[in-house]
C-alpha cells in the first residue's frame, strides 16, 4: 500500500478506535444484525413452517433456488427453506459494511473541516485520491472483517440451530465469491460513496442522508431473490463482481472530480 | 536578489465579489514580507493562492519557481503553512498529530517530529491529547507542524491571532529564530507592531496592492521629517522667533514641546538649535518625531478609501 495511504488508514484507526462509541458500533452493530439474521431464521421455521411459507411470496423464490440447484429437490421442504434462506446470508451480510459506511465514511471530510484540520492537510503533498482512498480503506477494511467475522458467526449458529448437515449445501462457489468478491468491493464501494457523501455535505446528517441511497441496491438485489424475481447464479454473481470493479474505479474518478480543494476550503464555515 | 515569491496579476473573484485584484509582488529570498490589511482584505485568499490550495481566477503566482496552480505537490514539498486557526485531530497526543502530517513527506518523520517538539517547547507535553492544548500551545504546535518537513518558504497567516500577550509574544521570537535561519516567510498580520519588528518590507493590502516597501521608507513616503525641541518653557519670543527662521515650514506646540517642519531635516537642524538658545531657550533634548506603522497604515488605508469612493 502507498505510504501515504497507510498514513491516513493509520490515523483514522487511531482516532475511531480511540473512542469507545465508535468502536462498539463498529462491533456491536455486525453481531446485532448477524443475531437478528439467525432469529428471523429460526422463527420462520419453528413458528411459520414451510407448509405456510411455501404458500408466501418467499416460496416462490424458493422454487427458483431449487431450480438452479436439482440436488436441492432430494431434501425436505423445511430442509430446503433453512438452506434457501441461508444462502442469502451474504447478501444480507452487505448491509454490515453498508451501514458502518453511511455512519463512519460520511464523517470523514466532515470530522477534517469541523476541526479545521484540511486545510493544513490539503497544504502537504497528499494527492486528492490518496486521501478519499484512504479514508475508503480505513472504513473498509475493519468492516470487511468484522463481516467476514459475523459470517463464520452465522455458520456457528447455523449447526447451533441443528443444521449443520445443510452446510454443504450452503458453502458453495456462490457463497464464497459473494462473501470474498463481492462484500469486499460492496464494501469498498459504499465507504467511497460514503467520503464523496461527507465531502459534499456540510454536516454529518446531510452526508448519511445522501448515503443511505447505497442501501437500496443490496435490498433490492436481497428482495429480488427472496421473491423469485432474480437469482443470482455464479455467472451473474461474477458479471456483477466486474460490474463492481468498474464502479469502484468510476466512483473513485467522480470523487476526485467532485473534491472540489476550493470550495470545502473556502465555503466551511 | 532573486525573487522566491512572485505574483503577475494575481486576481481571485467568488462569484461578484473580488477578493484579490491584479496582485504583482515580488519577495527576496530570506526576506520576511508583512502583508497587511484590514479584516476582509484578500489576505487570506492570497496565501490561499500562494500555497496552492486555491487557483486563482486570473494572473497567477510562482513560489521558488513553480507555478502554484499547476504543479500543487512539487510546490507542498517545499512550502510550510500556518493556516489562520491551528486545527489539531484533539483525540490525538502532539506527537501522534505533527507524525500523521509529516508522514506526508520524504523524511525521517519521527526524527523532525522530535526535533521541532523540542525546539517549540512541547516536548514534555508532546504525549498528552492536543485536545488539552492551550491556544499558545496549539499555535506553536502549529509552527512545528508547517516546519516539520524544513521548507524553505513558510507562509503563517495571522500567527499571533487571538493569542494573550505572553504566548504572542512567544511566537514572535519563534519567527524571529525563523528569520534567522534564512527562510522566506510572508507573514500575514494586522498586528502593525508585529509587522515593525518581524519584517524586511511591508505591503499594505486591501484587495488591491496599496504600498510595498520597507517600515521606514513608508514613514518617511508619507510623513515630513520632523523635529521635536523639548524645552524648559516655551515663550511666545522663542515661537515667534521660529516661526520667521525661512527654513522652517511649520511649527507647532505642544505643551513644553516643538514640533518642527523643516525644509532640509539634516542641515537645519543645528541652525534652528542655535536661534532657540540666541533667543534664551534652555533646551532639553531634541530629537526626531517617530511615525509609529499605525499611523502609516492608517492613512494608507484612509487614503486608499477615499480614493475608491
Amino acid at each position: 500500500m502507498n505510504k501515504r495511504i497507510k498514513n491516513i488508514v493509520s490515523k483514522e484507526w487511531k482516532t475511531t478506535f480511540g473512542n469507545i462509541n465508535s468502536g462498539l458500533f463498529i462491533t456491536l452493530l455486525p453481531l446485532i444484525i448477524t443475531a437478528q439474521a439467525l432469529v428471523l431464521i429460526y422463527l420462520a421455521m419453528n413458528f411459520a413452517g414451510a407448509d405456510v411459507l411455501i404458500k408466501t411470496i418467499l416460496g416462490k423464490g424458493m422454487e427458483n433456488w431449487v431450480n438452479l440447484f436439482p440436488e436441492l429437490a432430494e431434501l425436505s421442504l423445511i430442509d430446503r427453506f433453512q438452506v434457501f434462506f441461508f444462502a442469502q446470508f451474504p447478501f444480507y451480510l452487505l448491509l454490515i459494511p453498508i451501514m458502518i459506511a453511511v455512519s463512519f465514511a460520511t464523517f470523514s471530510i466532515i470530522e477534517e473541516k469541523q476541526e479545521r484540520t484540511l486545510e493544513p492537510l490539503l497544504a502537504t503533498p497528499v494527492r486528492t485520491w490518496e486521501l478519499l482512498l484512504g479514508k475508503a480503506l480505513a472504513g473498509a477494511i475493519p468492516s470487511l472483517l468484522i463481516t467476514w467475522f459475523c459470517a463464520g458467526l452465522f455458520l456457528l449458529g447455523i449447526t447451533w440451530m441443528g443444521s449443520a448437515h445443510l452446510l454443504k449445501f450452503v458453502l458453495n462457489a456462490q457463497w464464497f465469491i459473494s462473501l470474498f468478491l463481492l462484500v469486499p468491493l460492496f464494501s469498498l464501494l459504499a465507504f467511497m460513496l460514503g467520503v464523496i457523501a461527507s465531502s459534499r455535505a456540510n454536516d454529518p446528517k446531510t452526508a448519511q442522508n445522501i448515503a443511505v441511497i447505497v442501501i437500496f441496491p443490496i435490498l433490492a438485489i436481497l428482495g429480488l431473490q427472496l421473491t423469485g424475481f432474480a437469482v443470482f447464479t455464479l455467472t451473474k454473481l461474477l458479471v456483477l463482481s466486474v460490474v463492481m470493479i468498474i464502479a469502484i474505479f468510476f466512483v473513485l474518478h467522480i470523487a476526485i472530480r467532485l473534491f472540489q480543494r476550493e470550495s470545502i476550503v473556502v465555503r466551511w464555515k | 536578489m532573486s525573487a522566491t515569491i512572485e505574483t503577475f496579476n494575481l486576481t481571485k473573484k467568488f462569484d461578484n465579489l473580488t477578493a484579490v485584484e491584479d496582485l504583482c509582488i515580488q519577495v527576496n529570498k530570506g526576506e520576511v514580507l508583512g502583508f497587511l490589511g484590514p479584516n476582509g482584505a484578500g489576505k487570506t485568499t492570497t496565501i490561499r493562492m500562494l500555497a496552492g490550495i486555491i487557483a486563482p481566477t486570473k494572473g497567477y503566482a510562482v513560489v521558488e519557481g513553480i507555478r502554484t496552480d499547476e504543479e500543487i505537490e512539487r510546490l507542498h514539498e517545499i512550502i510550510g503553512l500556518l493556516t489562520e486557526t491551528p486545527g489539531f485531530y484533539g483525540r490525538l497526543s502532539a506527537r501522534e498529530n505533527l507524525l500523521y502530517f509529516a508522514r506526508f513527506y520524504d523524511i525521517d518523520a519521527s526524527q523532525q517530529v522530535d526535533k521541532y517538539l523540542k525546539k517549540m517547547g512541547l516536548w514534555e507535553r508532546r504525549n498528552d491529547k492536543v485536545g488539552t492544548f492551550s491556544k499558545g500551545m496549539k499555535q506553536r504546535l502549529a509552527l512545528a507542524r508547517c516546519l516539520v518537513h524544513e521548507p524553505k518558504v513558510l507562509f503563517l497567516d495571522e500567527p499571533t491571532a487571538g493569542l494573550d500577550p505572553e504566548s504572542a509574544k512567544e511566537v514572535r521570537e519563534l519567527i524571529m529564530k525563523l528569520r534567522e535561519e534564512g527562510r522566506t516567510i510572508f507573514l500575514s498580520t494586522h498586528n502593525l507592531d508585529e509587522a515593525e519588528l518581524l519584517c524586511d518590507r511591508i505591503a499594505v493590502f486591501k484587495t488591491k496592492l496599496v504600498v510595498i516597501d520597507t517600515p521606514q521608507n513608508l514613514k518617511q513616503r508619507l510623513f515630513q521629517r520632523q523635529v521635536i525641541v523639548e524645552l524648559e518653557e516655551v515663550s511666545q519670543e522663542i515661537l515667534n522667533a521660529v516661526n520667521g527662521l525661512d527654513f522652517v515650514l511649520s511649527v507647532t506646540k505642544d505643551g513644553r514641546r516643538l514640533i518642527i517642519e523643516l525644509r532640509d531635516f539634516d542641515k537645519n537642524r543645528p541652525e534652528l538649535v542655535k536661534s532657540i538658545v540666541e533667543r534664551g531657550g534652555n533646551i532639553m533634548s531634541v530629537f526626531e518625531k517617530r511615525h509609529s506603522l499605525e499611523e502609516i497604515y492608517l492613512t494608507l488605508v484612509k487614503e486608499e478609501q477615499e480614493m475608491r469612493a
